[in-house]
């Protein structure tokens, strides 16, 4: 079985080659842009079960627990190591906590709050392109680097051939011999590990696939992220193994290489051709479709989806999306709300239990 | 567009509708001539039969305007010219969530979305509109089935949601105009970015109407527009008057044609005639309170199914709440509306609204009321239901109590849905916060 690199080790090791290192908060970001100016990003989600009552100091309890808990942790000094911030917009909860940064709690680095367009036609690319650009001009007076057309593009490449990998493995679960849980700390080490490194990491995976299929019920997972992980560990021990993904921080990401040849509009194209996400205004039938597509060809029994509290992007979806999943496979779907700050409770764990057993 | 429902149209809102809406509104101007005296409350505005006429026409209007008219559902800070241009009946969800509060229905509705499984924590507006939508309930009547629905995110992101459900549920066409959040000051390529998705908007309106945009009929829109808007922030400035003619109570009220009819000649005739009932107000010393002692600014949406029973704690106590960051923001934006160059100056304008700047430009505004309209503290409607307005209040409190020594309040409420209303928690807090005030 792969080794993956912890996030310290990692972190600690970009470090020792001179590079700098910028938090990032959720959801969708260029990657590349930040590696083009030595920076390595590294994802804030939560994280979980964290003492929230920094963030709570400044945000309402309607807040979702992915901003109160991302805010406790920088508040609380766990950001201090870094050198940039980077708040993206993505819903109004972490606009607000951009906004906040920037006005009234600002952290020791400078912070940085690109706009992502909710629209994906040229004018869109063109937007998002000018974007990139302002925020590269901001990075060469932060960080000093003046990144040529030939590195950014390099760049672009790089974790374009990244997310080619990280999708590799979805597409390769049912034959590959890990845990749940072991497979999305494989995953999600797309969060901090360097392209380069997670290419190599995913591919040394791959390697390891077995021909026959990992037994037990297919399972669709949709909402913010994994957490609290001990998800994955309850249904690893009911038998099921999730082999499609409908999470923001990984399935929602698998962005397709952008076309242009000018390295920045290649840049914006790639991050507006990711999945259908309601936070990027995609139509909920468009998202059923995509949804549909997924199960059918990774043979999902279940779906479950696996919301955050607050978060108003997964719940309005949610009706309609669900009922487009039953009447079109008649699948059976269980809805969980958590709160990061709080580990999985009993009904939760229970209603999975449940779920798997009413597959077998 | 067809033959029958125009007729339909004009027998129902030309002939019979007109005479009886004037007919109720001359009842309630005689009413309100001899209005029964309130031990804590002035007399109230003598254009409020007008209003209620106004706003009543605006629904009858679009009861019968599917076949005659095409029809928009927009978001509140949509840019609405072209489509008024174009002679689309505009109707706004949030504005009929509002008088579905008003009028005590949205819980009602609120319930029905969540039992399709729309969660409570989603904004009550939306809940309202969904459930309004899925029931096919509302308390104007009916409303019109939309050709084309223009969701603008400069209020929140919420919209875009909401939108999106509406979409798929009408099956018609949403065009959403994407305004990059506004952190600082707007850059030239958010500006491009705003103006050339206004301008397809247009072009997919000009489809859905089946005609062509008429330039000067855009800038004649364009300029009632901003005529309706320079009036509203003339009437909001008349509560710099110490005491008060009108409270943001009121103003929350008035607040109907600037939303929903801008871009009309009746709401900029409405506003002319409001201001000037204002101005008489002032000259024959009639005020909103019959003792004024503190003012207040308010911030975030009005609590719309407390209302009167807001009003009516504060006037007891003898508080004004002379202005609002909410009430404000449909006029602070008048002077960057240029009627001619209709869609740039729109793609600017639009994309400087309140909920679309930050948080420190929020304190800036609320810095600016408290100032201008010399008022001795603010409450800070926190909204369970509006994340952008809401997020970030706590520190804008923390700064007009410290740095500023303005005394400021938070409350938590919900506009729309009052099972996230507690009126013993509101009460208890409101007066521990005028005592204060008072001593």
């Amino acid at each position: 079985m792969v080794e993956v690199p912890s996030r310290g080790a990692t972190i600690a090791a970009w470090r020792e080659q001179g590079g700098g290192i910028a938090a990032v908060f959720p959801i969708h970001h260029p990657r590349a842009l930040w590696r083009a100016y030595g920076l390595l990003p590294v994802e804030v989600w939560g994280p979980p079960v964290t003492d929230t009552s920094r963030g709570d100091a400044r945000l309402q309890a309607y807040t979702c627990s992915v901003v109160r808990c991302g805010l406790a942790f920088l508040e609380s000094g766990g950001l201090e190591d870094v050198d940039l911030v980077v708040v993206p917009h993505a819903c109004d909860s972490l606009q607000g906590l951009g906004s906040l940064l920037l006005d009234f709690a600002p952290p020791r680095q400078p912070v940085i709050t690109p706009y992502i367009p909710r629209t994906r036609d040229a004018a869109a690319a063109e937007f998002l392109a000018h974007e990139l650009r302002s925020v590269g001009l901001r990075l060469a007076e932060i960080t000093g680097h003046q990144p040529d057309a030939a590195a950014v593009m390099a760049c672009n490449q790089a974790e374009a051939q990244a997310d080619r990998q990280r999708l590799a493995l979805f597409e390769a679960r049912r034959h590959l011999p890990l845990t749940n849980l072991e497979f999305y700390r494989l995953v999600r080490a797309r969060e901090y590990l360097p392209a380069q490194d997670f290419a190599a990491l995913a591919q040394a995976a791959l390697a390891e696939r077995i021909d026959e299929a990992l037994p037990g019920p297919g399972v669709m997972l949709s909402g913010l992220l994994p957490e609290p992980m001990a998800l994955l560990g309850v249904l690893d021990r009911a038998g099921a193994v999730v082999v499609a993904d409908d999470y923001a921080c990984s399935g929602r990401r698998h962005y397709r290489a952008g076309s242009s040849d000018e390295p920045w509009l290649n840049m914006a194209q790639s991050l507006l051709a990711g999945p259908p996400d309601p936070t990027l205004g995609h139509p909920i039938a468009q998202r059923v479709d995509h949804l549909v597509q997924a199960c059918q060809s990774a043979g999902v029994d279940a779906v479950i989806f696996h919301g955050v509290k607050f978060c108003e992007p997964e719940r309005f979806d949610l009706p309609m999306v669900q009922a487009g999943l039953q009447a079109r496979l008649g699948l059976p779907c269980v809805d969980l709300e958590v709160d990061l700050a709080s580990p999985l409770g009993h009904q939760a764990v229970t209603r999975i239990e449940a779920l798997v057993e009413g597959l077998s | 567009m067809s033959l029958l429902a125009s007729a339909r149209y004009h027998l129902n809102v030309d002939l019979i509708g007109n005479g009886f809406l004037r007919y109720e509104r001359r009842k309630l101007e005689r009413k309100l001539a001899n209005p029964r005296p309130h031990p804590h409350l002035g007399p109230p505005l003598v254009t409020a039969a007008e209003l209620k006429e106004l706003i009543s026409r605006h629904y009858l209007k679009g009861r019968y305007a599917s076949g005659h008219k095409p029809v928009a559902w927009v978001t509140s800070g949509a840019p609405v010219e072209f489509l008024q241009a174009l002679g689309f009946f505009l109707l706004y969800p949030e504005n009929h969530g509002a008088v579905c509060g008003i009028r005590r229905k949205a819980e009602e509705y609120c319930s029905a979305a969540e039992d399709l499984g729309y969660s409570r924590d989603i904004c009550s507006y939306a809940r309202t509109d969904i459930g309004s939508v899925m029931t096919g309930k509302t308390p104007v009547g009916t409303l019109p089935r939309p050709d084309l629905l223009v969701c603008c995110t400069n209020i929140c992101q919420t919209v875009l949601y909401w939108y999106r459900v509406l979409a798929e549920h009408f099956g018609c066409p949403l065009v959403i105009i994407d305004t990059p959040f506004v952190y600082d000051s707007a850059s030239d390529h958010s500006v491009a970015y705003v103006l050339r998705q206004i301008e397809q908007a247009v072009e997919v309106a000009e489809r859905v109407a089946g005609r062509s945009l008429e330039p000067d009929k855009l800038r004649q829109v364009t300029q009632l527009s901003r005529d309706a808007v320079d009036l509203w922030m003339q009437v909001l400035e008349r509560c710099r008057h110490r005491p008060a003619p009108m409270t943001a109570f009121d103003a929350f009220i008035q607040l109907a044609p600037i939303v929903e009819m801008r871009g009309e000649d009746f709401a900029v005739g409405y506003y002319q005639r409001l201001l000037a009932a204002l101005d008489q107000r002032i000259a024959d010393g009639v005020w909103a309170l019959k003792d004024e002692r503190l003012r207040l600014v308010w911030d975030n949406l009005p609590i719309w199914h407390r209302m009167r029973w807001l009003g009516e704690r504060f006037a007891e106590r003898g508080v004004a709440l002379v202005a609002s960051t909410y009430t404000n923001a449909w006029g602070e934006l008048a002077p960057l509306i240029d009627p001619a160059h209709p869609l740039e100056s729109g793609a600017r304008t639009y994309l400087h609204a309140i909920l679309n700047r930050s948080t420190g430009h929020k304190l800036n505004v609320i810095k600016g009321l408290v100032s201008d309209y010399q008022a001795d503290g603010v409450v800070l409607h926190s909204d369970r239901s509006c994340k952008p307005y809401s997020v970030g209040q706590i520190d804008q409190r923390g700064r007009l109590v410290g740095a500023e020594g303005v005394p400021a309040l938070l409350l938590e409420a919900d506009h729309n849905d009052p099972r996230s209303f507690s009126e013993e928690q509101v009460a208890a807090r409101l007066d521990a916060f005028l005592e204060i005030l008072e001593s």
